[in-house]
């Protein structure tokens, strides 16, 4: 039953595909298409002292977060994981996102954002790109996107970077709040995810393979060097404008939050074939489930979390970002996310002592 | 082979899909009254407070059933002729079984007070689908609403009709908070919890009387404290019982008591028929109503039915709730003495009951615990110091946000 009262209604509608929900899609959606297909922002950009169109939008973005951090925050401030997260999520976006690159621009260095890498960011291991950069940011970018990040989702699983760093999953995170729970929870969608987010990491690791293929032969074939070209313009139009921007985050109040990392992230694909294999898990506590169904319902990545947890199934999907909001809001306390190993004592003897309650009933 | 099972709540529909796994061919169908779908109960207050919405409380997708092919009927039974074994729905319909599956959970225990004959509309209980069209269909019209009955679904009645705006009262017969489940310290805890919350909270309150207005809906409720409180809602949540009043009506009943009585392999008395969750005593007289037991209970009443033998004692208790924001975790049983410290200032608890040098149950509030643990710890008789020794390993709470044991009084 929703709220007495006319805001309540607006709110209602805002966060449940009401005609408010269509409305701000569409001004969101709008938002994006003016953005990258015009340049009707730039004067405005310039009117208020900042310089461009983008800096424009990396301002607003920053915002966001901010503002959305903040309410996430005295939403969950009984919960520490949470409010760590956020307070990490709203740092990075104004450090690493925001205002260091606008510092190494003011100092004449490229304008480099520490906290991307490949293959989210092409450009970071595109050669005619990086390449032309000084070497501590090839450095970075090679060690980043290759060692750091898998290292990384090995230990903590991809929460690290998709719930904890990443400024789309920051912005869904908290600007997103109002409309984590409209993700869809079929399996249909699960197989769907499956198929769509692993053909967009083959097409960007095809892609930049010939990257550096044309970059290393193109004089001697200057027609791939062009094909390559058109490729990678596609690539950007199609994924880095149309999906992340105007799909990604036009689309929060009908699709959620995470449409783009869920179905398209060539990021969150590779990170997720990592967890698989990794520490990271959400450990269900045993026979404590009563199905109520709100871990599934706010899971932003529309994962069913419920029929793990009804099954008394712990479990690790490649999708999951770690965003911790099943486990806050189980009113039963039965979901806990955890980096394990099979290796650690206490690890074995819950095992253990799981597997004796299963087989005999207690006393 | 037609398996029939009467009730498609968590033990019904365990029971479907536990006979589906070991039958790949047999028929099975699920006869409910309530709703077209099994839904949880446990999330009806989530439905109130519009944090989900009905199709969400389903825990299986729709099409479960009929990729496992079981049968769906909606309907009320309200005949059983176990001789010809034949059911008879309110609507007419007809239904032959082979074997039998009695899974109807409970109703709330019938509201006793005077003064209830007039009363049209104005009173709800809050245990079905139901019961909850009913609160939402009365709450907008409600300032003030009374609750009498202080378990676990009068608190949840009381944080959605909070939740509306509403002002409640809150009435306990008991001295303390809760105390089938809680010693007064954390009785008391909770207590000002929830009066901290702007409930009105009355400790050692019973209605005695319940007045009406013109239209013949509730308008107030005497007290034995001699007050009157003027309310246009009043939520009974006294209990529940057995859903069994239609079975006394039928042809061959099964032998009833508290519940259906069923044996330790869940048959009733009568033939082809079995009965588990709520519905069902136990034979030690013992009508278990929790989800995980009924969830237990119609898996084994599953086996049972497909000729396993089963022999079942209900495992050592635990469970867990949530009063308003306050976690509570609880296992096992008290002890003649107990261990109890609470973080200064903050909802957190925890109390470790013993007896003759061995741990007999656990208390825990406002944290989190895997209580697989304290399980373990009861079933070793491990001792006092041995379970404080240990205590962190049963921690559970989230990640930056561990209790610090060493703040609550336990060195580790
Ligand atoms: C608000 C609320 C909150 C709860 N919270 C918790 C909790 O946090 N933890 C916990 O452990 N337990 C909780 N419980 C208790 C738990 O829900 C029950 O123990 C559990 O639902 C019992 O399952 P069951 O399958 O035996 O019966 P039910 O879930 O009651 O299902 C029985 C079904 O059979 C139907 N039925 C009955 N008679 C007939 C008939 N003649 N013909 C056709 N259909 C019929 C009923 O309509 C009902 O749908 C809660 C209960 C309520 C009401
Ligand atoms: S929120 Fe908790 S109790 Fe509810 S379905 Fe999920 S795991 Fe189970």
């Amino acid at each position: 039953m929703i709220k007495p009262g006319a805001a309540h209604a607006l709110l209602h509608s805002i966060k449940n595909r009401g005609l408010a929900a269509w409305v701000l899609a569409a001004l969101f959606t709008g938002f994006y298409l003016v953005l990258y297909f015009t340049e009707w922002f730039s004067p405005l950009a310039q009117a208020i002292g900042l310089g461009s169109k983008w800096t424009l939008y990396g301002t607003l973005y920053t915002l966001a977060v901010t503002a959305g951090g903040i309410h996430v925050i005295r939403k969950y401030r009984h919960n520490r994981y949470q409010v760590v997260r956020t307070i990490v999520v709203i740092v990075v976006q104004a450090t690493f996102a925001y205002s260091i690159p606008m510092l190494l621009k003011f100092l004449h260095q490229p304008e480099y954002y520490l906290s991307y890498f490949w293959p989210l960011k092409l450009d970071y291991l595109t050669p005619s790109y990086i390449f032309s950069l000084p070497l501590p940011f090839i450095i970075y970018s090679f060690v980043g996107s290759l060692v750091l990040v898998p290292i990384l989702a090995a230990f903590f699983g991809k929460r690290w970077y998709c719930s904890w760093v990443c400024g789309c999953g920051g912005l869904a995170n908290t600007f997103g709040e109002p409309w984590r729970h409209l993700s869809d929870k079929s399996t249909t969608s699960w197989k769907i995810e499956k198929v769509t987010i692993y053909a967009v990491l083959g097409i960007t690791v095809v892609l930049t393979a010939l990257l550096f293929i044309s970059y290393g032969a193109g004089k001697a074939n200057p027609q791939l060097v062009r094909t390559t070209g058109e490729f990678q313009s596609y690539y950007g139009l199609i994924v880095s404008s149309l999906l992340s921007g105007v799909v990604g985050v036009g689309l929060y109040p009908l699709g959620g939050t995470r449409v783009w990392c869920r179905f398209a992230c060539p990021m969150a694909a590779l990170l997720g074939l990592v967890q698989k294999v990794g520490r990271y898990r959400i450990t269900v506590k045993k026979d404590m489930c009563i199905s109520c169904g709100m871990c599934s319902k706010y899971c932003e990545m529309g994962i069913d979390v419920r029929s793990y947890a009804q099954a008394n199934q712990s479990f690790t999907r490649a999708s999951c970002v770690g965003c911790g909001i099943c486990s806050e809001v189980c009113p039963r306390g039965v979901l806990n996310l955890e980096n394990v190993s099979s290796r650690d004592p206490q690890e074995s003897k819950l095992i253990q002592i799981q597997e004796v309650a299963a087989t005999r009933p207690l006393i | 082979m037609h398996y029939v099972i009467i009730g498609n709540g968590v033990a019904g529909v365990t029971a479907a899909f536990a006979l589906r796994k070991r039958d790949p061919h047999a028929e099975i169908s699920v006869i409910g009254g309530e709703s077209d779908y099994f839904i949880s109960r446990t999330a009806l207050m989530y439905a109130f407070m519009d944090r989900m919405n009905l199709r969400d409380l389903e825990p299986f997708e729709r099409q479960s059933y009929t990729k496992q092919n079981i049968t769906l009927l909606r309907g009320w039974v309200s005949a059983l002729d176990a001789s010809s074994r034949i059911l008879r729905l309110a609507d007419g319909r007809n239904l032959s079984y082979d074997k039998l599956l009695l899974a109807t959970g409970s109703i709330p225990n019938p509201a006793p007070w005077p003064g209830l004959a007039t009363a049209k509309s104005g009173l709800v209980n809050f245990v079905s689908l139901q019961h909850l069209a009913e609160c939402e269909r009365l709450a907008p019209t409600t300032r003030r609403a009374v609750v009498a009955g202080g378990g676990l679904i009068g608190v949840e009645l009381v944080e959605c009709l909070h939740h509306h705006g509403i002002q409640v009262d809150f009435l306990v017969r008991d001295a303390w908070y809760w105390p089938m489940a809680l010693a007064p310290e954390e009785g008391e805890l909770i207590a000002d919890h929830i009066r901290h919350h702007g409930v009105n909270l009355l400790l050692g309150h019973e209605i005695t009387e319940v007045k009406t207005d013109t239209n013949s809906r509730v308008s107030a409720v005497r007290t034995s404290q001699g007050g009157e409180l003027p309310c246009q809602m009043l939520g009974a949540c006294i209990g529940v019982r057995p859903a069994i009043e239609w079975l006394r009506e039928v042809q061959t009943p099964p032998a009833l008591g508290r519940g259906i009585k069923i044996q330790s392999d869940f048959r009733t008395s009568l033939p082809n028929v079995w009965a588990a969750g709520d519905c069902a005593e136990l034979p030690t007289g013992q009508v278990e109503q929790i989800w995980y037991s009924a969830k237990r209970q119609g898996e084994l009443a599953a086996l049972s039915m497909l000729g396993d033998t089963v022999n079942y004692t209900p495992p050592l208790f635990f469970n867990s709730a949530k009063l308003f924001e306050i976690e509570y975790t609880t296992v096992g049983v008290r002890g003649a003495e107990s261990f109890f410290r609470r973080l200064p200032g903050k909802n957190v608890s925890i109390r470790i009951m013993h007896d003759q040098g061995a741990v007999t149950g656990f208390n825990m509030l406002g944290s989190r615990w895997n209580h697989t643990w304290f399980e373990k710890w009861i079933h070793e008789r491990r001792d006092l110091p041995y379970v404080l020794k240990n205590l962190h390993l049963a921690q559970f709470d989230v990640e930056f946000g561990r209790v610090s044991l060493s703040a609550l009084g336990v060195a580790s």
